[in-house]
C-alpha cells in the first residue's frame, strides 16, 4: 500500500513545475474563474472558485519553492498540508470539477487552472483521497480492460451485430491498415450503432481501417482519477496495438477525455513520440467531406443543436468540423447561446460521471445546460462525446425535457448516399 | 435639482436604462481593479445614494478640466453621473451669476457643513496676498481656505490644482501653488493630468459615493487604480522599445511603422496615468496612438522638465560594471536556488511510490 499523506505530498512537490510556479505567482485573485465555472454559477458558493480548489497545492508550492515560504516553514509559521485538509478538498477537486477548462480560457493572466487541477489530482490519488466511484472505474479499466466492464467478447458480439445489420465486414486486427479505430466503452455497451455507422462511412469513403482486439478501449480513467502511472498503462495498450498493426493513424472515438488522453497527454505519459498520428473521428469525417469522399443525400428537417464537448473545443480546437458536418444534413441546425469554445459542460466530464457521490451536485448544475437549451427550443441535441450524451440524457430525464440526443457520426451515417457508396467501392 | 431623488430615479428620468447603468458600474469596477462582485455593490449603493453636495471652485486655470469632463464624453453616462451629484456651485456650468451664484455657494457650505465634497481645478496664487486671481472680489486663497474648512474631502482636479501646473512653472510670477501646499488637515485626492481623463474623475467620485471613503493613493496623492502604472508599461508600442526599434524623426520609416517614440522625447516611462488603457474620446485613442510622445502632463513640474521633444536622460555614468557585477551575483544566486529547488523536486519524485491498481482497492 503506497497511498499515504507523505506519498501524496512527495507526488505534489514533484508535480509542481515551472508553469505551475508562474501560474501561482501571477494569479491576481480577480475571481473571473469563478464566473466561468458552472459549479460556482449554479450554486453561488465561493468555495467552487476554480483557483481555490488548488489551495493545498498552492501552499505547498509556497512552502517548498518560495523564499518567504521556506523561511516561514523554517520558523514554524506555515500551516502544513494535512490529511484532514485533503479530505475536505476531495469533493472540490473531484466532484466539482469536470476538467472542462473554461476557467483556463477566461483567466486574464493566462493561468491554465485545469492543468493544475490535473496535477492536484495526482497528489490526491497518491494520498488516498480519490472518490470510490472513480477508484472502481479505474480498477475495472486496468483489470478488465474497460471502466464499464465490457471486454473483447462484448465487442465481438457487437461486431457480429453490426455486420448482420450492414451486410459489411467489420475489420478486426488487420495489419497494415491506415487507420485504427478506438471506441469508448459506452459505444461498445450502449451506443453500439456507431460501429455500423463508421463501417458504412469508411466503406463509402474507401478508408482502410481496423479495430484492434487488444486496443479498442479509448477511455482513460487514469487521466480522470489523476494517476499518470495508470493513465500511461491504459494509453500504452493502444500504442502497443497500433504499433503491432503498423497503422498510420489512430482514430479517437466520440469521447472527450479519450481524445485528450490520446492526442495531447499520450506521448508525455509514455515518454516518447507516437509513431502514428491521432485524429478525432469528427476531424476525419470533415476531412473526408472536404475531399469529397463523404457524400450525403437527404436532410433531417428536425430543429437541432450541437453540444460541444469541452475536450473537443477548448483543449482540442475542433470547432468548425462538427458544424461543417451538421450543415450537410441538418438545415434547421441552431446554435445554443455561448456555443463553440465557450460552451458549458454537460456536468459529468473529468470523471464526475463515474463518481456517484457527485450525482446530486451534477444534477443541480445541469441548470446551466437547461437554460442554454430553453433558449433555443430544439427537438434534438447532437454531440460528439458518448459521456456527454449519457449526461445529457440523464439531465433531460431529471428535468422532464423531451429532447432526443444522438451522436454526430450516426447522424451523418443515416444520410450516407447509397450511390456514392457504390461508386467508391 | 430635486433634493430627495435617488441616483437611479434621476437616471431613469434622463432616459438611462438600468442596463446601461449596470454596465457603467461594471466598467468602473474593472477600471478600479476591484473584484467583479463589487460591480453589484457599486450598483446597489449608487442606486440608493442621495446626491451629495459638491462645490467646484475654479482658480488659476484654463477650464480644460471642465471641458474634459463635460464635453469630450457628453452626453454619456459619465457626464450624467456627474449630474447626479448636487453640483451647487460651478461658475462655468451654473446658470446663476453674480451675487446669486456666490449666495448658492455660501448656502451649500452652511447647509452641508462637514459633508460636501470640494472639487478644485486651477492653482492658487499666493504672491502679494493672492491678488492675481479673484472671484467676486475675493482672492482664490481666501475662498479656498474658507471652503476647505467645511469639506469632507477635497479633490484636486487637474495638474494645476494637484501640483501647481502651468501657473507654477518657472518663473512663477503669481506664486502659484497646489491645493495640498495650503490645506493640510483634510483628505486630498489628486487627479492630475492636463486635463485628466474624464473616466478617472467619475471613477473616483463613484468610489467615494459607494464606499464613503477615498480610494488608495500613491505617494503623489493620486488614486493607485488609475495612476499605479506608467504609460510606458502599458503602451502598445512597448514591444518596439524592448526590441530597440525607435522612430528618430516624426516622418521617418520608424515613425511610419509605429515604432517607439522614446528618442523623440516621449515621457511615457516616467509618467503615471491611465491613458494607454482607458484612452480618450470615449476609448478612441491616446496621444501615442496619434504618433506623438507622451508629454508627462500628469506628473509634478512637467512644464519645467525640459523640452517635450528631448529624450529622457539615459544614464551617463559608468553603471555597466556595477550592473554586470549585480547581474553575475543575481545569476549565481538564481542558479543556486534553482539547483536546490530542482534537487528537491527530483528527490520528491524519487521518494514517491508508483501508484498501482492495488492502491485503489479498500483495506
Amino acid at each position: 500500500m503506497s497511498t499515504s499523506l507523505q506519498n501524496g505530498i512527495n507526488t505534489l512537490i514533484g508535480q509542481i513545475d515551472a508553469p505551475t510556479a508562474s501560474f501561482f505567482t501571477s494569479c491576481v485573485h480577480c475571481g473571473l474563474c469563478a464566473d466561468a465555472c458552472l459549479f460556482y454559477t449554479e450554486t453561488g458558493d465561493p468555495k467552487y472558485t476554480p483557483i481555490h480548489k488548488l489551495e493545498p497545492m498552492r501552499r505547498l508550492w509556497q512552502q517548498e519553492y518560495t523564499f518567504w515560504g521556506k523561511l516561514m516553514k523554517k520558523v514554524g509559521l506555515s500551516k502544513p498540508v494535512t490529511d484532514a485538509e485533503l479530505t475536505e478538498w476531495e469533493p472540490l477537486v473531484y466532484d466539482s470539477c469536470t476538467l472542462c477548462g473554461r476557467c483556463s480560457l477566461v483567466c486574464p493572466v493566462g493561468n491554465d487552472i485545469v492543468y493544475m487541477v490535473r496535477k492536484m489530482r495526482e497528489g490526491m490519488v497518491a494520498s488516498g483521497h480519490a472518490p470510490e466511484g472513480l477508484k472502481g472505474a479505474t480498477q475495472r479499466a486496468i483489470e478488465l480492460g474497460s471502466p464499464m466492464g465490457v471486454n473483447l467478447n462484448t465487442l465481438k458480439a457487437q461486431i457480429k451485430h453490426a455486420e448482420k445489420e450492414t451486410g459489411l465486414t467489420v475489420p478486426l486486427d488487420v495489419e497494415g491498415a491506415d487507420y485504427m479505430m478506438v471506441l469508448s466503452s459506452a459505444e461498445v455497451a450502449e451506443y453500439n450503432d456507431i460501429i455500423g455507422a463508421v463501417t458504412r462511412i469508411f466503406k463509402q469513403a474507401n478508408v482502410s481501417w481496423t479495430l484492434a482486439s487488444d486496443g479498442f478501449e479509448g477511455t482513460n480513467s487514469g487521466i480522470q482519477i489523476g494517476s499518470s502511472d495508470l493513465a500511461a498503462e491504459l494509453v500504452g495498450r493502444i500504442v502497443r496495438a497500433a504499433e503491432r498493426l503498423k497503422v498510420k493513424y489512430v482514430i479517437s472515438p466520440e469521447c472527450g477525455h479519450a481524445f485528450t488522453a490520446l492526442r495531447w497527454d499520450g506521448p508525455n505519459l509514455i515518454g516518447r513520440p507516437f509513431p502514428f498520428k491521432v485524429i478525432h473521428i469528427i476531424e476525419l469525417l470533415d476531412e473526408l467531406r472536404s475531399s469529397g469522399r463523404l457524400q450525403t443525400e437527404g436532410v433531417d428537417e428536425t430543429r437541432m443543436t450541437f453540444h460541444d464537448p469541452c475536450q473537443m473545443v477548448r483543449r482540442g480546437g475542433v470547432i468548425e468540423q462538427p458544424r461543417n458536418l451538421m450543415h450537410m444534413v441538418a438545415p434547421n441546425f441552431v446554435e445554443m447561446p455561448e456555443p463553440g469554445v465557450q460552451n458549458w459542460c454537460c456536468g459529468g466530464g473529468g470523471g464526475v460521471s463515474a463518481n456517484h457521490r457527485a450525482e446530486p451536485l451534477r444534477n443541480q448544475v445541469f441548470s446551466r445546460k437547461k437554460a442554454q437549451l430553453d433558449a433555443i427550443n430544439v427537438k434534438t441535441i447532437v454531440t460528439s462525446c458518448s459521456n456527454c450524451r449519457t449526461m445529457l440524457l440523464d439531465g433531460l430525464e431529471n428535468n422532464h425535457m423531451d429532447i432526443e440526443v444522438i451522436g454526430l457520426t450516426e447522424l451523418v451515417a443515416e444520410h450516407l448516399s447509397d450511390n456514392a457508396e457504390g461508386k467508391a467501392s | 435639482m430635486k433634493e430627495h431623488e435617488t441616483l437611479e430615479q434621476r437616471l431613469q428620468e434622463q432616459g438611462i436604462s438600468r442596463r446601461s447603468f449596470l454596465k457603467f458600474c461594471a466598467a468602473m469596477a474593472t477600471m478600479m481593479a476591484l473584484p467583479p462582485s463589487s460591480a453589484s455593490a457599486i450598483a446597489a449603493t449608487l442606486a440608493k445614494v442621495k446626491r451629495p453636495s459638491v462645490i467646484w471652485l475654479s482658480f488659476q486655470e484654463c477650464t480644460g478640466c471642465t471641458e474634459s469632463l463635460t464635453r469630450s464624453h457628453s452626453p454619456t453616462l459619465e457626464s450624467m453621473i456627474f449630474d447626479m451629484v448636487s453640483l451647487d456651485y460651478h461658475h462655468t456650468l451654473q446658470a446663476a451669476s453674480g451675487f446669486a451664484a456666490e449666495q448658492a455657494r455660501e448656502d451649500a457650505m452652511k447647509e452641508f457643513h462637514g459633508q460636501y465634497l470640494l472639487l478644485v481645478d486651477g492653482s492658487i496664487p499666493i504672491k502679494d496676498g493672492g491678488v492675481y486671481s479673484t472671484i467676486a472680489g475675493r482672492t482664490n486663497l481666501d475662498m479656498l481656505l474658507e471652503a476647505a474648512q467645511g469639506a469632507a474631502a477635497i479633490v484636486a482636479v487637474g495638474s494645476c490644482a494637484a501640483f501647481g501646473g502651468l501657473p507654477n512653472a518657472q518663473p512663477n510670477p503669481t506664486g502659484a501653488v497646489a491645493v495640498s501646499d495650503l490645506i493640510k488637515n483634510k483628505p486630498i485626492i489628486n487627479i492630475s493630468g492636463c486635463p485628466p481623463i474624464p473616466a478617472v474623475i467619475t471613477g473616483v467620485l463613484a468610489h467615494y459615493l459607494t464606499f464613503g471613503a477615498l480610494p488608495a493613493l500613491d505617494d503623489q496623492g493620486r488614486p493607485k487604480a488609475f495612476y499605479g502604472e506608467t504609460i510606458h508599461d502599458r503602451c502598445y508600442r512597448r514591444p518596439f522599445y524592448d526590441q530597440g526599434k525607435f522612430a528618430k524623426t516624426f516622418d521617418d520609416e520608424g515613425a511610419r511603422n509605429g515604432w517607439c517614440l522614446y528618442e523623440l522625447g516621449c515621457k511615457g516611462p516616467t509618467t503615471h496615468n491611465a491613458c494607454a488603457t482607458t484612452k480618450w474620446n470615449g476609448g478612441t485613442s491616446f496621444p501615442i496612438e496619434s504618433g506623438h510622445g507622451c508629454i508627462g502632463c500628469s506628473e509634478p513640474k512637467f512644464w519645467d522638465a525640459g523640452s517635450f521633444y528631448a529624450p529622457l536622460p539615459a544614464p551617463t555614468a559608468d553603471v555597466s560594471s556595477a550592473a554586470k557585477a549585480a547581474a553575475v551575483i543575481g545569476a549565481v544566486a538564481a542558479v543556486a536556488v534553482g539547483a536546490i529547488d530542482r534537487g528537491k523536486k527530483t528527490q520528491a519524485q524519487q521518494s514517491r511510490e508508483k501508484l498501482t491498481v492495488d492502491d485503489l482497492k479498500g483495506e
